[in-house]
Parts: C-alpha cells; sequence; structure tokens
C-alpha cells in the first residue's frame, strides 16, 4: 500500500510543532486573565474637591474627621495676628456602606449647622463597564446667625435651607479628572420678596495630579438666578492636596468664607481678587479612620 | 519514504500534544506579601494568582493583577495601585522561571530551587526561589516565601513615608489545586 502525503500536511504539521513551542507558558498564562474590570480609584483622592463635594465615597467603615478653615483681613485697619477673620467647620462623616455616607458639621464663624447624606450610584470602571462615576448628594443646613443670613431666621423652619447636587465625573488620565455638579438649592424663605427660594446651580471641578502625593484642584460654581437684594457672586477656588497616608492636607484660595455646601453656592459676596476682604486662605484637614477593616489572611 | 514521512509526522504531533498533557494550570494561586516596620505592618493578599507548570519542560510562569491585591486598609490599597506599583500602567506582575534539577516521578515531596525573572512595576529582575514541590496523591502544590527588595523595581517611597514601608518586602506563595491545562 502506497501512501501520499501531500507536503502541504507535513508543512502544516511542522507548523503545528513549532507553534506549540514558540508560545511560551507566560504567554499562554496571561491569555487566560479572564478580562478584569476594577472601579476606577482616586478619582479625586478627597471627599471635598475644594470648596464642594466630589463624587468620592470613601469604602464602608470610614470615619472622616475634618476641619476646614477660612483665613481672611478685613478692609479696616486692625491689629491682628496674622489674619484679621478666621471660619471653622469641625465636621464628622461616616462610610456605613461603600456606597452610602452620612455627615454633619458646625460651622463657627456663619453660626450654620449642617448635615448630608451621599450616594455613590455609578462607579467608573477600568475595563468594560461605565465611564463616568456618578454620586447623589443632598444636605440641609440650619443658618443660626441672623446677620450673617440671607435667609430669615425667625422661626427653625426659616432657617433651612437644602442643597440637591448630581455629582458626575470622569477620570480621563491617570492625572486628570474632572467633574460636573448640576445642583439644585431650595431655602425655606428669603430676605427680601424679590430674591428666588429656589436657585440652579452648576459646578465645574478639576484635579490635575502634579506629583505622588500631590495634585492641584480647581473649582467653580455657576449661579444661575443669584439673589437680587444685594450683590453676590459665583464660588472660585484655585489649590493644592497634598496627601500623607491617613491624613489629607488642602491648601487653596477662595472668594467664599463659607463652607456648607449649599451656603457657598447662594451667599459668596465677595468677587475673586486679592484685596483685603475678598481673598480667602483655606485650609483643610482631613482624617481617615478605618473603623472596619478588610480580613486579609496571609498565606504561611 | 512517505512512511517514514508519515511517522515523523504523527510523532511529531504526538510530541506537542504530549507536551500540553503535561501541563498544569491554576487560577486560584495566594501570594500574600507583608512590610513590617516600628510605625506599622502591611499586609496584602491575593487570590486570584495564575500559574502553569509544565513538568516535562521544568518550566514554570505566574501571572498576577496587582489591582487584585487586597489590603486591610481601602486607602492603603488605592496608595499602593495608584502612586507605588501604578497599576494603572503595570497591571501585572510575572514570573517566568525553570525548577533546577526537579525529580520526577514526583515523590510525595522536594525543595528545589526555580530560578527565573520576576517583573514588577515594569522592572525585571533575576530571581532564584527556594519552593516546595508537594505531590500528594497526584495533588500537586508549590509553596515558599522570599524577599524583595522595593528600590530594585524603581518603586518611589516619599521621604515623609519611608519610615512606614520596609525596604524588603517578604513574599509567601502557595499554588494548589492544579488542573490539566488544554491549549
Amino acid at each position: 500500500m502506497k501512501i501520499k502525503i501531500h507536503p502541504l500536511v507535513l508543512l502544516f504539521s511542522l507548523v503545528m510543532f513549532n507553534l506549540g513551542h514558540s508560545q511560551s507558558l507566560l504567554e499562554s498564562l496571561e491569555k487566560e486573565h479572564e478580562e478584569a474590570s476594577f472601579p476606577v480609584q482616586a478619582t479625586f483622592k478627597a471627599t471635598r474637591i475644594g470648596l464642594g463635594q466630589s463624587v468620592e465615597t470613601r469604602n464602608q467603615g470610614g470615619l472622616e474627621i475634618s476641619a476646614n478653615t477660612r483665613f481672611w483681613n478685613i478692609p479696616e485697619d486692625t491689629e491682628a495676628f496674622v489674619a484679621d477673620r478666621v471660619t471653622s467647620r469641625f465636621g464628622a462623616s461616616y462610610a456605613f456602606t461603600d456606597r452610602f455616607t452620612l455627615g454633619a458639621g458646625v460651622t463657627t464663624f456663619d453660626g450654620i449647622f449642617d448635615a448630608f447624606g451621599k450616594y455613590r450610584l455609578i462607579y467608573q470602571k477600568t475595563g468594560k463597564g461605565s465611564p463616568i462615576s456618578i454620586t447623589l448628594f443632598q444636605n440641609a443646613s440650619l443658618k443660626t446667625n441672623p446677620g450673617r443670613s440671607i435667609n430669615q431666621t425667625d422661626s427653625f423652619s426659616e432657617k433651612l435651607s437644602f442643597g440637591t447636587q448630581l455629582l458626575l465625573a470622569r477620570k480621563f488620565t491617570r492625572n486628570f479628572s474632572l467633574q460636573l455638579s448640576p445642583t439644585f438649592i431650595h431655602r425655606n424663605s428669603a430676605l427680601s420678596p424679590e430674591d428666588p427660594t429656589n436657585h440652579f446651580a452648576l459646578g465645574f471641578g478639576g484635579r490635575y495630579r502634579i506629583g505622588g502625593h500631590v495634585s492641584v484642584t480647581s473649582e467653580y460654581y455657576y449661579l444661575a438666578n443669584p439673589i437680587e437684594s444685594s450683590n453676590t457672586f459665583d464660588a472660585f477656588s484655585l489649590g493644592v492636596n497634598w496627601e500623607l497616608t491617613d491624613l489629607m492636607l488642602q491648601f487653596y484660595m477662595t472668594n467664599s468664607h463659607n463652607i456648607a455646601d449649599d451656603v457657598f453656592i447662594t451667599q459668596t459676596s465677595n468677587n475673586f481678587n486679592t484685596r483685603d476682604g475678598n481673598f480667602f486662605f483655606g485650609f483643610s484637614a482631613t482624617i481617615l479612620l478605618h473603623l472596619k477593616q478588610n480580613k486579609v489572611k496571609g498565606v504561611k | 519514504m512517505n512512511r517514514f514521512l508519515l511517522l515523523l509526522t504523527l510523532s511529531l504531533c504526538q510530541l506537542c500534544l504530549g507536551q500540553s498533557g503535561e501541563r498544569l494550570i491554576t487560577k486560584q494561586g495566594q501570594v500574600s506579601f507583608f512590610s513590617h516596620t516600628s510605625v506599622e505592618d502591611i499586609e496584602a493578599t491575593n487570590n486570584q494568582v495564575l500559574s502553569i507548570v509544565d513538568f516535562s519542560s521544568q518550566h514554570v510562569a505566574i501571572s498576577m493583577l496587582m489591582r487584585a491585591f487586597v489590603f486591610k486598609k481601602a486607602l492603603m490599597q488605592e496608595h499602593f495601585n495608584e502612586s507605588y506599583i501604578e497599576s494603572d500602567i503595570y497591571p501585572k506582575c510575572s514570573f517566568e522561571g525553570k525548577i533546577l534539577d526537579l525529580e520526577r516521578p514526583l515523590p510525595q515531596e522536594q525543595t528545589k530551587l526555580i530560578k527565573g525573572n520576576i517583573t514588577i512595576h515594569g522592572v525585571s529582575k533575576e530571581l532564584e526561589i527556594k519552593t516546595k514541590i508537594e505531590n500528594n496523591q497526584d495533588k500537586i502544590s508549590f509553596s515558599g516565601t522570599f524577599n524583595l527588595t522595593v528600590a530594585d523595581f524603581r518603586i518611589k517611597i516619599p521621604p515623609i513615608v519611608a519610615g512606614n514601608i520596609s525596604k524588603t518586602i517578604e513574599v509567601n506563595f502557595s499554588f494548589e489545586e492544579y488542573l490539566p491545562y488544554e491549549n
């Protein structure tokens, strides 16, 4: 019996043989990685960009304790040391789940108590998945100081304001993130009948990382319908974030001395420039404590 | 002549089939690392490490995703990925090596050196890892410990946190549940 082997068959088998060998073990292993997709980390490094909220929420068990301060000089001649005026918001927030955070704070100068809830709707993913992150934010503030509020302060209900935000952010590159924050604010009362009590605003925020643990951040809030009875300006900030392990330090220049979220958007009474009375130096320190830690079982 | 060619073809095919027949793969390998300093201990584990062993050529390959490491603190995990390992640029860590003086058929336990290259943070380094190879009724497992020097892999640690991260990191690994690999 004569068997004919076509030269092509021979060639084919030789090629097969070669393929089997030219593909290294590592190459065949890399193919086994299922298409992994992880939530994008560090769109912003802190839960506040500077003035306002960022899309970030802390993982379950994260307790954040923060002190946000603003220092400024007033146009009158004073003999004050370093700065004429200072205001601070002392706050705490706790992440009940990876997505849901509740927090509260008190601001000294304006006598404002505020509380907020934040819910992370969507995470931006590295592979397949959403190209943006979305977080819902809702706060309520109680303005107790009559001289420094654009609300009436006669009854409890008049002192209240509510801010609702949809935070949309995307980390475009490893260094660059942007956020858009459509905002609706309702105030329970107004000082003058001509003032609106419902405000619409749009926030723009950005982060650019300049070094391992340092980034530049900026924020601008456009207020579509400001109050009529006095002159207000859109809030702006430009600053630096510096991260030291569990501690986040934020330094910024801004034109707003208000810190509670709905307040700085609606009642920033100064334009952004370096004149006394208009220039505010902001400093925030936020420490993150992990009250609930992941269980890590090392290989022994 | 033609019969000879047929025989040759068949035996070549046999050879490459036979090769893959001796390949074993696991997808649930465990790798953990540990950094101890007086300031803090840092530990992380990855339970989704891939590994292939080819006993006929004595070659071993390992690959893992850096994002799959779980740390005690979420912030540590973020710093590890964002600032140190830069997993957005270098998502994987891999190792390729050869078992030296492998005893076959596999005894119940043998400890051998595996010599090869580890690639972390885009930097390759030659390494010899002492590995315990166990064969428990055809259940194969690899395990061992070795140390890595952080500075070898171009990982930048700012001076302010230098005290928190050890200069040498202890790595432990354990690969079990190997299954035949068909490619």
